[in-house]
Order: structure tokens, then C-alpha cells, then sequence
């Protein structure tokens, strides 16, 4: 796996629920950045705040449209974090469950 | 605190019993061990408030991930807080808070690992309630697939 985007960067971009709404909408296809100002009632430059950071956690993606900058989700990057969360929650349950197993058999002997 | 991830066990022993064990090389190891042959732990740990955990751990001398704690709260048999910071293979690190609670309970212990960001985005989150952003990424995801 190359990971291109520390994640430290990617949990940052999603810690923000207007970041996560962002993706949400994104999730549904490409937008501008005026079309999602619009339902959170930010201004266009708010939004442009939030893509950005986005954008540099390569979550996703813009590019300029004619006179509008379109935005859609980085789908690589996404499925990246899925993965590794995937098996950090892998990785934190087999340590309970080792160390559970352990405390007991010393207690038993 | 904001905690995203928690993870609960019930032990068959006592607070104490769990926090020392927790505490101790013999513990730490298994926490961090795996069956596999040749599987490494090297941990070291000063157990004082400000004192670093080290833990690197993996399959081979080659392939050595990095845990490093610094020990916040220390309130035996109740309650452990770590700053951690996990290095990956790649060198790529993760900063975390890591809570871990004793709580008697019939007998037992349920023992909590909770798992923080230190930001004060998440913090105030939180307190809104809203869903946490692992599940929502997966959400995120989930629905992406199919269109893939």
C-alpha cells in the first residue's frame, strides 16, 4: 500500500462535521464550491477553507470548470483510511483479548 | 475527553489485579504479542507520571512498528491516560490519546481502552453529539463502492 497523505493529515481533514457533511455530499458526485456553500449556509470562502484541507489530505479533489471550481472525493485516499482503521480496530481488539487471556491464566495458576 | 473508539473487556480478576498486570513487562508483552513465531516485543516502561512507554513490536527485526506512551494520569486501580504516538512501518506516525479504565464490576473487571483525538474540533463535536468520524467515513465509503 503507498500512502501518500500522512494520515495524522487525513484524521485532521475529517475531525470537522462540516468537512465529513462535504464528503457526504461528495459522496453523491461532483460539486462546485457554490452548490456546497449551499446547504450549510457557509460563504464561498468558508468552504473553500474546508476543501482545502481536504484537498491537501487528498480526500479530494478540485479542479477548475470553466469559471467554477468543481470538487469530488479522492476515492484511493478514502478507501485507504477505511482499510487502515479496518485493522487498527483489528489490531486493538487482539490486544485485549491477549492480554485478558493472560491476566486469567496467571490467576488461575 | 473525547473518546471515537472504545473497546471493553471483561477480565475474571480484580481491579488491581488488571492495572498491575497492565503495568508489569509480563502484561505488556502479552498486550502486545502475537502467536506468530519469531513475533517481537521489546517494551519499556517508566511508570510515572510524564514517564515514556516504548513498545516496538512486529515480525521480525525488519519490521518493527513503534509505540511510545507518556503517562499523563496514573490512578491506580482505576484509570491510566497515554499521549501516544504510533509509528508505522513507512515512518508515518499517529498521535492519539489513549484512556484505559478498571472497572469493578460483579466480581470482575470491565476494562475500557478509549481512544481520544487531542483536538479541540473534536472536543466540541462531541459535545454537540454528533456520530463519530470513523463510522461516518465508513459510511462514506460504503456508499462510494458501489459506483467504483
Amino acid at each position: 500500500v503507498h500512502y501518500t497523505a500522512p494520515l495524522d493529515r487525513t484524521f485532521f481533514a475529517l475531525s470537522d462535521p462540516t468537512r465529513r457533511r462535504i464528503l457526504e455530499l461528495l459522496g453523491h458526485g461532483p460539486a462546485t464550491i457554490s452548490e456546497l456553500a449551499e446547504p450549510f449556509g457557509l460563504t464561498l470562502n468558508g468552504v473553500k477553507k474546508h476543501v482545502a484541507v481536504l484537498e491537501d489530505a487528498e480526500l479530494v479533489t478540485t479542479e477548475k470548470v470553466g469559471r467554477a471550481r468543481e470538487c469530488r472525493l479522492g476515492p484511493a485516499e478514502l478507501a485507504e483510511a477505511a482499510q487502515w482503521i479496518a485493522q487498527y480496530r483489528r489490531a486493538w481488539e487482539g490486544r485485549l483479548d491477549r492480554f485478558a487471556n493472560h491476566v486469567e491464566q496467571r490467576r488461575r495458576r | 475527553v473525547t473518546h471515537d473508539l472504545e473497546f471493553t473487556r471483561l477480565i475474571d480478576a480484580t481491579p488491581e489485579e488488571v492495572f498491575d498486570a497492565f503495568t508489569d513487562p509480563q502484561g505488556q508483552e502479552a498486550f502486545y504479542g502475537q502467536d506468530d513465531p519469531g513475533w517481537i516485543v521489546e517494551s519499556h516502561c517508566d511508570l510515572r507520571v510524564g514517564g515514556v512507554w516504548t513498545v516496538d513490536f512486529g515480525p521480525s527485526r525488519h519490521e518493527l512498528y513503534r509505540h511510545r506512551h507518556v503517562f499523563q494520569v496514573i490512578d491506580r486501580p482505576r484509570r491510566l491516560v497515554l499521549a501516544s504516538t504510533e509509528t508505522r512501518l513507512d515512518g508515518s506516525s499517529f498521535h492519539t490519546t489513549l484512556e484505559f479504565r478498571f472497572e469493578a464490576q460483579d466480581g470482575k473487571t470491565l476494562m475500557t481502552m478509549a481512544r481520544g483525538f487531542p483536538t479541540v474540533e473534536l472536543r466540541d463535536e462531541h459535545t454537540r453529539g454528533l456520530p463519530n468520524a470513523f463510522d461516518r467515513l465508513e459510511r462514506i465509503v460504503g456508499r462510494q463502492r458501489p459506483s467504483d
